[in-house]
């Protein structure tokens, strides 16, 4: 294997491991950045997607209806997955919503801790209702059939297809998150309302509803990291809390607030991770994206792309 | 101690007849009163709590334990208004440093606690030094950093001292003084008192524990704790040096975790690996909030509800399977509703007996 594949495998790797933070720290980093608002809860919506996820592919059989005329009988893995990619995201946007109106929205004015408490709270509701109609076992959530597999790329060679899947899915999302927030109108106030809210209302424009709408996205994209993280780890009720800390420091080491900078800082860690266990260093994995997320804080405490004025 | 007669004298020139919530106030300003009420109450815990509330003795000695690392955590959480999410790391750290002194230099209890609040300590002053660069959520998810750094640490690299996944389980510990063995039963004059000897060795470092605080908090030195809490900058402007009291009031609660962590490793003879992950600094958080932030009692009271609730509620047939959940919804009420917790309703009463309000 030449070295140039062999970089770019672990590029590819590293991007594919670095995904799912990316898609967490993405909703979590444009929430906190704009409504200003600490969502610990953000684990709990990643494993409410994950156990939705498993329920829509492998649960639901149909017996009547439009869809078995058509000879659609069972949302089956491979066509299951696809609906769980759907229906998912649109079931956690909603969720998002309520959790604005009616967690958020009353602790905007109380100190950042008390934020910090409720959704620490909601967090250990949430993972324990569903320990509780679920049940504690590991589940495994299986790879769409249409995305196993190896596929062979150029320079690379052979690369397991869902692994690309994921790094796919991931790019499509966050650019579409990104248009959104960068080149619409919608995104327009949602900047002016970070950089000085007050100003923006005071130019008469309603910020709740742009607000509410962007806790929904966030939540929508920690929903569809459960579904795509799913199959590349088991199912627990524990998957939030351990996704919840890599997913803040990805946050913080990009900076808050910025898009790019979750990408960078996810993709940073991840390759790390990927470095790390290649190199025969596989038991310190854990513990160097820890590391690096210190020494990054401790040299620029805003973060890679943070910048200085948003500090606080 | 000294000032009691000063607050009686200002609580007499209010009303001729100082009403029962005054005297009561006046005597929790005293620091001996303090202490007295902490033996008292450390003594009859176990008598109200075994019979009429179905606990059981080590469950009490876990109260204790778990309610000193509460204790030190309010001094941080309610009195300096800092939130840490990396706790475990101290508790957990000083739980292992115990452990393993005592497998491999001394079993002796006292140094055992010694040894594993001094690296409790040493640890904080690092944590502290490098977490207080940020404030707010910064500062809580640069604690969390840190701690889920020393899960992973132990739970491999670092497993041939901590044994790794499967936990610490060489402790042991020498009997107190040589002669007392703290698993053993209480002999002669002291089996009239509630408890075992751990019970009570336990519960003698929690009244010190308490006193401790007491005297921390209620100097000049602490009550800056509360100056920073309530605005920052207006203290900075004064000319304190807020960043150093942030820091020493990080390092103090972690030196309650550190002897917490001890008594931890000394109650049960093991360490389990599980006592750095971040959910034990949850645990804490909980325990404080729900006790009441701010109080010198009411981190107590909160440890005693959360483990009854996570030992005796879970046992139980209808609700048991349920106890975490429970305790989240009672959690997120408290946060909501009582920013004062379960202490701050029992003062809100005691107010109203006393009718000051």
């Amino acid at each position: 294997m030449s070295l140039l594949s062999q970089v770019l495998t672990i590029l590819l790797n590293g991007l594919q491991q670095g995904a799912i933070y990316v898609l967490l720290a993405v909703g979590l980093s444009i929430i906190l950045g704009t409504l200003k608002f600490v969502n610990f809860a953000h684990g709990a919506l990643y494993l409410l997607g994950a156990y939705l996820g498993l329920f829509i592919t492998t649960e639901i059989q149909l017996t009547n209806g439009m869809l078995p005329e058509w000879g659609i009988t069972t949302f089956g893995i491979g066509l299951g997955f696809l609906a769980a990619l759907v229906v998912v995201p649109i079931v956690t946007f909603f969720v998002g919503l309520a959790m604005e109106r009616f967690v958020a929205q009353p602790f905007y004015d109380r100190p950042d801790t008390d934020q910090i408490l409720v959704t620490f709270g909601l967090a250990v509701i949430f993972q324990e209702a569903l320990r509780a109609l679920i049940g504690g076992d590991s589940q495994s959530l299986p790879q769409p059939g249409w995305a196993s597999g190896p596929i062979a790329l150029p320079i690379i060679g052979n690369f397991p297809r869902w692994r690309l899947g994921v790094i796919v899915i991931t790019a499509v999302l966050v650019l579409f998150v990104y248009a959104l927030v960068e080149y619409t109108d919608f995104g327009l106030i949602v900047r002016a309302g970070t950089m000085d809210s007050e100003m923006v209302r005071l130019l008469g424009i309603r910020l709740d509803r742009p607000y509410l709408v962007v806790f929904g996205i966030g939540a929508a994209l920690a929903g569809v990291a459960g579904v795509v993280g799913g199959p590349l780890a088991n199912v627990n009720p524990n998957i939030g809390t351990e996704q919840l800390v890599p997913a803040f420091l990805t946050v913080v080491i990009g900076g808050v607030g910025k898009i790019e900078g979750a990408v960078l800082a996810g993709l940073l860690l991840g390759t790390l991770q990927v470095v790390l266990i290649q190199t025969g260093f596989a038991a310190w994995n854990r513990v160097g994206i820890y590391v690096l997320a210190a020494l990054i804080l401790l040299v620029r405490p805003q973060g890679l792309l943070g910048s200085e004025v948003s500090v606080e | 101690m000294s000032d009691e007669p000063g607050d009686a004298a200002t609580a007499a020139e209010v009303s001729e007849e100082p009403g029962f919530g005054d005297r009561l106030a006046a005597l929790q300003d005293s620091e001996l009163a303090v202490v007295g009420i902490a033996a008292v109450g450390v003594l009859v815990f176990p008598l109200v709590f075994n019979n009429l509330l179905n606990g059981y003795t080590q469950l009490a000695t876990l109260v204790l334990v778990w309610g000193i690392f509460a204790l030190g955590f309010d001094i941080l959480l309610g009195y300096t208004g800092l939130l840490s999410f990396g706790h475990a790391l101290f508790w957990g750290g000083a739980a292992y440093a115990a452990g393993i002194f005592s497998a491999s230099v001394s079993g002796q209890p006292v140094l055992v606690i010694l040894f594993g609040t001094l690296v409790a300590v040493l640890m904080a002053w690092i944590v502290g030094f490098l977490s207080l660069r940020r404030g707010g959520i910064y500062f809580a998810i640069l604690t969390l950093t840190f701690g889920q750094m020393a899960f992973y640490l132990s739970s491999s690299p670092l497993a041939f001292l901590t044994n790794g996944e499967n936990g610490f389980t060489s402790v042991s510990i020498a009997p107190l003084f040589g002669v007392l063995d703290l698993h053993g039963s209480l002999g002669g004059p002291l089996g009239m008192l509630p408890g075992n000897t751990l019970y009570l060795f336990v519960g003698a470092v929690t009244v010190l524990s308490i006193a401790l605080a007491n005297r921390i908090l209620k100097s000049p030195y602490g009550i800056v704790f509360k100056a920073i809490r309530e605005n920052e900058s207006r203290a900075e402007f004064v000319g304190l040096d807020v960043w150093r009291y942030k820091l020493m009031a990080f390092v103090i609660s972690a030196l309650f975790a550190g002897i917490s962590g001890s008594l931890f490793t000394i109650e049960g003879n093991y360490v389990p690996l599980s006592s750095l992950y971040w959910t034990t600094s949850g645990e804490v958080v909980i325990m404080t909030v729900l006790g009441g932030v701010g109080s010198l009692f009411g981190p107590l009271f909160g440890a005693a509800v959360y483990l009854y609730i996570e030992f005796i509620v879970s046992g139980m047939d209808v609700v048991g399977p349920f106890w975490h959940l429970i305790l989240g919804l009672v959690f997120v009420i408290v946060v909501v509703l009582f920013p004062d917790g379960i202490w701050g309703g029992i003062t809100a009463i005691r107010d109203y007996v006393g009718g000051d309000r």
